[in-house]
């Protein structure tokens, strides 16, 4: 029985950095219409710029506050300089541009920080682990899950239920219909950059502790929430907390149970949506 | 323009021309050029770096006297940590740069793929870092050389340790690649041959972020220890996420390489950590102290065990050359074999039969000491090469 509730745990908790990651991913290819390659880099910058914020402060809850706003700043001004002219060029362009901002990104955090792996400590609170009838388990998974799932409703519930949460449904369904109506889509386009950015950020942020800050994490991040969106589907906040959900538990209970398929799961997964429904759990159908 | 004239611009031209070529000592001949295709990005960076660093401090070192008077180049490439890539980078030092020896390849899998190219360029490969059993057997061949301890030794020294040690019961979790696998199958065999019980083995693959399944396969073994054969942040990552699931405690850490880049990152929770070093920066010996102040003086930082190994290799390299006189590489192929070397870490010796450079193997401990900013390994006991060197061009000790 514990070992179940483990197993629930470590899914749910890999789910949770997932979504993290996806959401902003969907939401951007929702709005935009960019298949944003560059993504996982700012999960990577919320992780290193945490690794900063608590070496210079000392903490890691200011941490979590300041550095999300700070990433999903430079994320909005990075649309606005370079996506923003390119929108009505073929999608390769936009693919292009990503993935040159991502290597650059990347490279330049390399150079900042070095090669070495930047090890981030949990805060105080959530140091060590809990015993649940007899099952040790880290404080901080556990927080990892509930910040997840709060984030992961008050964006469900921005969406649907905010008047600026239908400004952006309407820009994602019809962007021109939108324009006319008054939206300025311009500036939808990049504040939803700007969350999507931050989002990831919050990610990288909330990450560090678990997994340390490294390079290559964006890009292996970026790679395991394509699957998830293309499961969830593209632009569904609900079909990126499914698609982490699927992808999380395909990842750990693989690891677990069958460790020489467990990469396969995930891939297989992936096949069999896009064979069935190749717009996704839950997307719409085009 | 007159004759006159075109005589007297193209005479200064010319002595102006001979006078840029005059080299600023006056060198015997060209450089010796040795090419590094080393992973410089990408996850498995800080292991190019490592050997770029030696590489550094060894041309400072030997700056203004060169080799046989002529002046060592060091031409560095990129590979990102990717075999493919590492072949066209080190395809390129070759026929581009004209590169006789290329060192400081950072993975076994880049290893091997550059490795059996050597033959038919007519270059020489010197192992600094990688760890691969098989580049000193199936794979081996007379271009090749191994200057480092490979992984099969490490594991010995480490099964060594534990064969005195009152741990009865081992998990082993291994990298899943040529590495991890191979290290693992030679602990295993090692351990078990001590009458002592492998009750578990997995593979994580390169990059793993969640060690969470990992952890709890490992606990539910009832392990005393667990035997680790992840490099880098795989490394990292699992003993940051062990010591919170509080495993560390319960399964005691060894490392089939201890690394100063994993104690820096992961800090405290990594202390008592046990392991092989392939070369332990804390050795007492006057030659290492020496070299730790350079090295420390010009990077502002401790020697990694690559930084060590790969120093090492460059080191005897140049001692060969000399030795000969000359940089052609068959002549230089065969004045290395059964030629020995006093290293940092002591006495090497060059095998013939496999290329196996036969040195000490080290069983250490990640230590808290105040005079460094950081844990370091502490030496718990040196075995020497006779013992820890496999048979050769096997994976067996005697």
């Amino acid at each position: 029985m514990a070992n179940v509730l483990e197993q629930l745990l470590n899914a749910l908790a890999l789910a949770g950095l997932l979504f993290l990651v996806s959401a902003g991913l969907s939401l951007v290819f929702g709005i935009l219409r960019v298949v944003n390659f560059a993504h996982g880099v700012f999960y990577m910058l919320g992780a290193y710029l945490g690794f900063t914020a608590v070496a210079l402060s000392g903490w890691f809850w200011p941490a979590l506050i300041v550095v999300p706003p700070v990433v999903g700043t430079v994320g909005a001004l990075l649309e606005s300089s370079t996506l923003r002219f390119i929108y009505r060029r073929p999608p390769i362009y936009q693919l292009l541009l990503t993935f040159g901002l991502a290597l650059i990104l990347e490279e330049s955090i390399r150079v900042l920080y070095g090669p070495t792996a930047k090890g981030v400590d949990p805060p105080a609170l959530l140091q060590g682990a809990v015993n649940l009838g007899g099952l040790l388990y880290p404080r901080y998974r556990l927080f990892l899950v509930v910040l997840s799932c709060t984030v992961a409703i008050a964006v469900w519930l921005f969406l649907s239920r905010t008047r600026a949460g239908l400004v952006i449904r309407a820009v994602a369904q019809n962007s021109e219909m939108a324009d006319c109506l008054g939206a300025d889509v311009a500036r939808v386009r990049t504040l939803v950059f700007g969350a999507a950015c931050a989002l990831a950020g919050l990610g990288g942020v909330a990450a560090a502790p678990m997994t340390t800050a490294y390079l290559g994490m964006g890009i292996s991040v970026i790679v395991e929430a394509f699957v998830v969106v293309v499961i969830g589907g593209l632009g569904s906040i609900v079909g990126s907390m499914a698609g982490s959900l699927i992808v999380g538990a395909a990842q750990t209970w693989g690891a677990f149970y069958l460790p020489e398929t467990a990469m396969v799961i995930v891939y297989a997964v992936m096949g069999a949506v896009l064979v069935f429904r190749p717009w996704g759990l839950f997307g719409e159908e085009e | 323009m007159k004759r006159r004239e075109f005589l007297k611009l193209s005479a200064t031209g010319a002595v102006g021309a001979s006078m840029l070529t005059i080299p600023p000592r006056s060198w015997a001949q060209g450089p010796i050029k040795i090419g590094m295709p080393a992973a410089l990005s990408g996850s498995n960076a800080q292991y190019g770096i490592q050997a770029k660093r030696a590489a550094e401090l060894f041309a400072k070192d030997v700056k203004g006297k060169g080799i046989l008077g002529r002046p060592v180049e060091f031409v560095f490439e990129d590979t990102g940590g990717d075999p493919a890539t590492a072949v066209r980078k080190a395809q390129k030092l070759v026929e581009k740069d004209g590169v006789k020896f290329l060192t400081g390849v950072a993975l076994s899998s880049e290893a091997l793929a550059v490795s059996a190219k050597c033959p038919e360029w007519k270059v020489i490969f010197m192992s600094t870092i990688n760890g691969a059993g098989s580049l000193t057997t199936k794979s081996f061949h007379r271009y090749f050389f191994r200057v480092n301890t490979s992984g099969p030794m490490g594991a010995r020294a480490v099964s060594l340790y534990l064969a005195e040690a009152p741990m009865k019961r081992f998990f082993a979790l291994g990298s899943d690649y040529a590495w991890g696998r191979d290290s693992v199958a030679s602990f295993t065999s090692q351990i078990t041959a001590v009458k002592k019980e492998v009750v578990g083995t997995d593979f994580s693959p390169v990059g793993t972020k969640d060690f969470a399944s990992y952890i709890a396969k490992i606990r539910q073994s009832k392990a005393e220890g667990v035997y680790l054969v992840l490099a880098g942040q795989d490394a990292t990552i699992y003993l940051r996420q062990a010591h919170q699931f509080g495993l560390n405690r319960e399964v005691k850490p060894i490392m089939e390489i201890l690394e100063l880049e994993n104690m820096k990152a992961v800090g405290d929770p990594m202390v008592g950590a046990i392991g092989s070093s392939r070369y332990p920066f804390t050795l007492d010996t006057p030659k290492n102290r020496e070299f730790v102040k350079r090295f420390h003086e010009l990077h502002g930082m401790y020697p990694d065990m690559f930084d060590g190994e790969t120093y090492e290799g460059l080191e005897w390299l140049a001692q060969v050359i000399t030795k000969v006189g000359t940089d052609d590489v068959e002549k230089v192929i065969d004045a290395w074999e059964e030629s020995t070397y006093e290293g940092l870490e002591g006495q090497f010796l060059m095998r013939k039969c496999d290329h196996q450079a036969v040195q000490p193997g080290f069983a250490v401990e990640c230590v808290k000491d105040p005079k460094y900013p950081h844990p370091v390994p502490k030496i718990l006991a040196t075995y020497p090469g006779d013992k820890v060197t496999p048979k050769c061009r096997t994976e067996e000790f005697s």
